[in-house]
């Protein structure tokens, strides 16, 4: 189903020519992403990875043109999904009558303010990107899990964005300050202040007036269920280390300089009483750039690039809650405090760090922390994970719920659906050096496999009923009315709120809602 | 395969550690270009899904797509990091796959192959004067085993190449012989279109007269030529003779003090990695393992099939060669080796679409001149051609060389002469 001709022109008119296409090709390409076939079965659709086909992709340069062809969306009632990097089945239209708004050519990184510690980015920096760039004023961003490759406006405006450096840079949710948005009718809103009428600026995310970050995103993001961004500012952090970041040799087998004061420790715990204890012992210090519960088999998994070289590292997959903790430095004094604590916490809980004794990893290993790319191992074992869960709660909860899900794991593990991780897969880190805790279940399973495939989105239903269950609170993949209207009524009702807003600011549900939630009276 | 790309964005970047800045982070000269996903080596192999899932069909916007695309390979490289996948050995089949349906090669290649049939070269030019660029002074040992293949677009279109390195193995008493009028196109044009029944008749014609004329090593100033030869004439048919691309070859002569390089050159130079002598022309590893399941989902090679991320490709030579030469000062591009960035001809798209393949020479020129570099060096006349006219159109201050010709300097040949003779006949 392609746009009407004339429709078809507006829509070009705004973007230039080349920047709009409604071709089978190009639209059946965006039906596809990561994933899908889970959303497809669970929605009782064939498992297949392609969702609704959009019926044109058009590619804005700038905030105006955005909000020129928002505009023609509400004109023709044409629904409309924003993408920026695209990982993920949230960058799917969810209806037939919609068009894609791929932002990649708003790729300008607007401003560095190395004292105030922000930067303002448009949808297709990525983070690496970013990182490459303040890192020459000694900077650091915060990337999320899903790899530097992705779009830190994204993940800052639209999803939670928890990563690997949680302890040290916070999450995606919580380091948005400023916001340039254009609504679901195309009005534009600047967030924060750069709403400001005189001397409007980027660096704080709240008011003029009444805050509205809780609307624009909440918890989880709308993940274009609201409208478009367009640009955004990002806290900034002081880099943990020194900058120079050279690595050697070719891929995959590289090398690295690693950094003159940064140290790994990874420590058995033994059990999830002493795990908690001990986490909460390391970030209480306020020392770690990285503070991760993993399970064994993912620990192998992030010191290794394919599943061959996992071969090696059976030691680590014996280990039954291991703590993966980084400290990194800038000065020798800072560093060796930083040990010294460290070597205070190994005594006093009892507990051994493994590196050096038993494994060594190669230096790459360090670059990859560094750069925020450990997430992107745990597709080396099938080359399919998601995960379930995605507790933001204090490090006991985070632990009840990855007890509770054990045996649920394993009855898949039994139905030979998901990978055999003996139920323990979790990756649990904490946010602002242990003020509260992430927890999420991540899950290998086949993609090519169509009884995987089910079983790992009957896995992850039953996961949600858990949750429901236990009172362990919402997945952080709580997206789409069904899942809304699901888990609200067990949380103050807040669905009703969500349909509130929507409709207040979309309602003729133009902003695709697929994975929002549809307005009031739809 | 083909089911598990993961959209995830990484085949459009340089790998992720090796990003130095915003400017220079990106692999894929397509997507650069193009913007829709559809152009990056993920979006390919949906394609490829979708097509084999009959939810498309062949048609003209298709295959353009599947064309504009350079064959460099760099998105695999960045790929593989992680991942298993082959996207350029996905891209590859699907033009196979296109031309045995009736589409594709694009019309300005099929014009080049039909040429190649007729004169044995994709230029058009009588077969006659493939000979034309060889100087009267140069000295041919026709009973030497060693051969220089000069290829087709030294022969015709960057003579100084040629030139220059049949004076620098002449300089180092390196006998070596051509093949007179028993060369002919190594089929790499044609192959990269997907039209692999006209190319397995180059392969034959040019293995039978090699072998004939019982060459034992056959030496190569054109990398796609090299990488041809080496790799994909192996999968179609054996030969006994050994291939060396120049830039090995020149090195072994140098170390062996057979030829010496005594000029100074007080240049500051850069250097640009051909696709096809760097990451492309990775020996291919025989495999002759199993998978065994591990457990349920979990597979593993046994032994490890090693994945080919470019590692083994020919990057250390020309570099040294750079290196020797007294007075020069070599400095990098951001983008080098196995993430080199294309110069934007390859896979055809030099005939097919040349607005796109200008367009990514600016882009590698602009790179080189960011290094404050004079000279831009290369090892492959493909590059040097779709470099120079990135050069002519960007107005840049940079001058284009092979790296023989810097050679040839270095011994002390006037390198001046020979680029401004070649200028007539390009």
């Amino acid at each position: 189903m392609v746009l009407e001709r004339e429709v078809f022109k507006e829509f070009e008119g705004v973007v230039g020519v080349g920047n709009v296409d409604d071709s089978d090709v190009i639209t059946n390409v965006y039906a596809y992403n990561w994933c899908m076939e889970i959303i497809n079965y669970m929605e009782g659709k064939d498992p297949i990875p392609f969702s609704p086909i959009p019926k044109a992709v058009v590619l804005p340069s700038s905030t105006e043109e955005v909000q020129q062809v928002v505009k023609l969306c509400n004109k023709y009632g044409i629904v409309f999904k924003a993408q920026s990097t695209g990982l993920g089945p949230w960058n799917q239209p969810s209806v037939d009558n919609s068009i894609i708004i791929d932002l990649r050519r708003m790729n300008k990184i607007v401003k560095i303010d190395e004292k105030n510690l922000y930067a303002v980015i448009e949808p297709y920096v990525s983070g690496s990107q970013l990182q490459v760039e303040i890192m020459k004023y000694g900077l650091n961003c915060h990337m999320p899990g899903a790899g530097p490759q992705v779009s830190p406006l994204a993940s800052a405006t639209s999803m939670n964005g928890p990563g690997f450096t949680s302890p040290s840079t916070g999450h995606s949710a919580r380091n948005v300050l400023a916001v340039e948005w254009v609504l679901p009718d195309g009005e534009i809103m600047k967030l924060g202040s750069y709403g400001l009428k005189n001397n409007p600026d980027w660096f704080h995310g709240d008011g003029p007036g009444p805050s509205l970050r809780g609307i624009m995103r909440g918890w989880a993001g709308t993940k274009s269920g609201l409208g478009v961004f367009t640009k955004v500012a990002v806290k900034l952090f002081p880099y943990p280390c020194k900058t120079e970041f050279i690595v050697k040799g070719n891929s995959p087998n590289y090398d690295f300089d690693i950094p003159d004061f940064m140290k790994l420790y990874v420590m058995d715990c033994g059990n999830f009483k002493k795990l908690e204890k001990v986490m909460l012992g390391v970030e209480e210090e306020e020392i770690s750039f990285m503070c991760s519960y993993l399970s064994g088999f993912a620990v192998m998994a992030i010191f290794s690039n394919s599943i061959e070289s996992l071969m090696d590292k059976i030691p680590i997959g014996q280990m039954k809650t291991p703590l993966v903790v980084i400290i990194a430095a800038r000065t020798k004094r800072e560093f060796a405090y930083k040990q010294k604590v460290m070597n205070f916490l190994l005594n006093k809980f009892k507990i051994e760090n493994i590196i050096d004794k038993i494994y060594t990893p190669k230096p790459v290993f360090y670059a990859e922390a560094l750069r925020s790319n450990l997430g992107l191992h745990g597709f080396i074992a099938t080359g399919g994970f998601q995960s379930s869960k995605g507790v933001a709660d204090t490090a006991a909860v985070c632990l009840r719920s990855t007890k509770s899900n054990i045996s649920l794991k394993q009855e898949f593990i039994k139905k030979g659906a998901i990978v055999n991780d003996f139920g323990e897969g979790t990756w649990m880190t904490s946010y602002e050096s242990g003020h509260y805790f992430h927890m999420e279940c991540p899950t290998m399973f086949d993609q090519t496999e169509e009884n995987s495939v089910e079983g790992m989105a009957e896995y992850m239903v039953k996961s949600n009923q858990l949750d429901l269950l236990k009172h362990l609170g919402a997945p952080f993949f709580v997206e789409g009315t069904r899942m809304h209207e699901l888990f609200g009524p067990h949380m103050s009702n807040y669905h009703i709120w969500l349909k509130k807003i929507k409709e207040s600011f979309d309602p003729n549900n133009i902003s695709d809602s697929g994975f929002y939630i549809s307005p009031q009276k739809k | 395969m083909i089911k598990r790309c993961l959209r995830c964005s990484i085949c459009k970047w340089i790998p992720q550690l090796q990003i130095k800045s915003q400017k220079y982070a990106t692999i894929c000269p397509s997507i650069d270009m193009f913007n829709f996903h559809a152009y990056s080596g993920g979006g390919r192999i949906i394609i490829a899904l979708a097509l084999e899932m009959g939810r498309l069909k062949p048609s003209q916007e298709l295959m353009e797509i599947v064309y504009k695309c350079t064959e460099c390979g760099g998105c695999a490289i960045s790929c593989k990091f992680l991942n298993t996948l082959e996207p350029l050995e996905i891209i590859v089949k699907l033009r196979e796959k296109l031309v045995s349906l009736g589409y594709g090669p694009m019309l300005k290649q099929q014009q080049y192959i039909e040429s190649i049939k007729i004169h044995n070269n994709p230029y058009n030019e009588p077969h006659e004067k493939r000979l034309d660029w060889l100087p009267s002074d140069i000295k041919i040992d026709s009973n030497a085993k060693v051969l220089y293949f000069v290829g087709c677009t030294s022969s015709y279109r960057r003579k100084e190449i040629a030139i220059a390195t049949a004076r620098v193995m002449n300089a180092a008493n390196y006998p070596y012989k051509i093949l007179s009028e028993n060369e002919y196109c190594c089929g790499s044009p044609i192959l990269r279109t997907g039209d692999k029944i006209s190319f397995i008749d180059q392969i034959n014609k040019n293995i039978d007269t090699l072998e004939k004329e019982g060459i034992e090593t056959v030496v190569f100033s054109c990398a796609g030529c090299y990488d041809t030869f080496k790799l994909d004439y192996p999968l179609e048919k054996d030969y006994n003779f050994k291939v060396l691309h120049t830039t090995e070859l020149f090195n072994e002569l140098i170390d062996v003090g057979k030829l010496k390089l005594t000029k100074e050159l007080p240049l500051t130079v850069t250097y640009h990695d051909p696709c096809h002598l760097g990451r492309n022309s990775e020996p291919l590893v025989e495999w002759d393992g199993e998978a065994l399941q591990m457990m349920p989902l979990v597979s593993i090679n046994m032994p490890e099939k090693l994945k080919r991320c470019g590692e083994f490709g020919i990057y250390d030579a020309p570099r040294s060669l750079l290196e020797k030469i007294p007075g020069l000062k070599f400095i990098e591009m951001e983008r080098i080796r196995e993430y080199s960035y294309c110069c934007g001809a390859g896979g055809g798209v030099k005939s097919a679409f040349p607005e796109f393949a200008l367009k990514t020479a600016k882009n590698r020129i602009e790179e080189a001149e960011d290094t404050g570099a004079e000279l831009i060096v290369s090892a492959c006349p493909f590059c040097a051609t779709n470099l120079n006219d990135g050069i002519v159109e960007k107005g840049a201050n940079l001058k284009f060389y092979d790296i023989s010709e810097l050679l040839l300097m270095a011994i002390g040949s006037p390198g001046k002469s020979i680029k401004e003779s070649s200028m007539e006949v390009t």
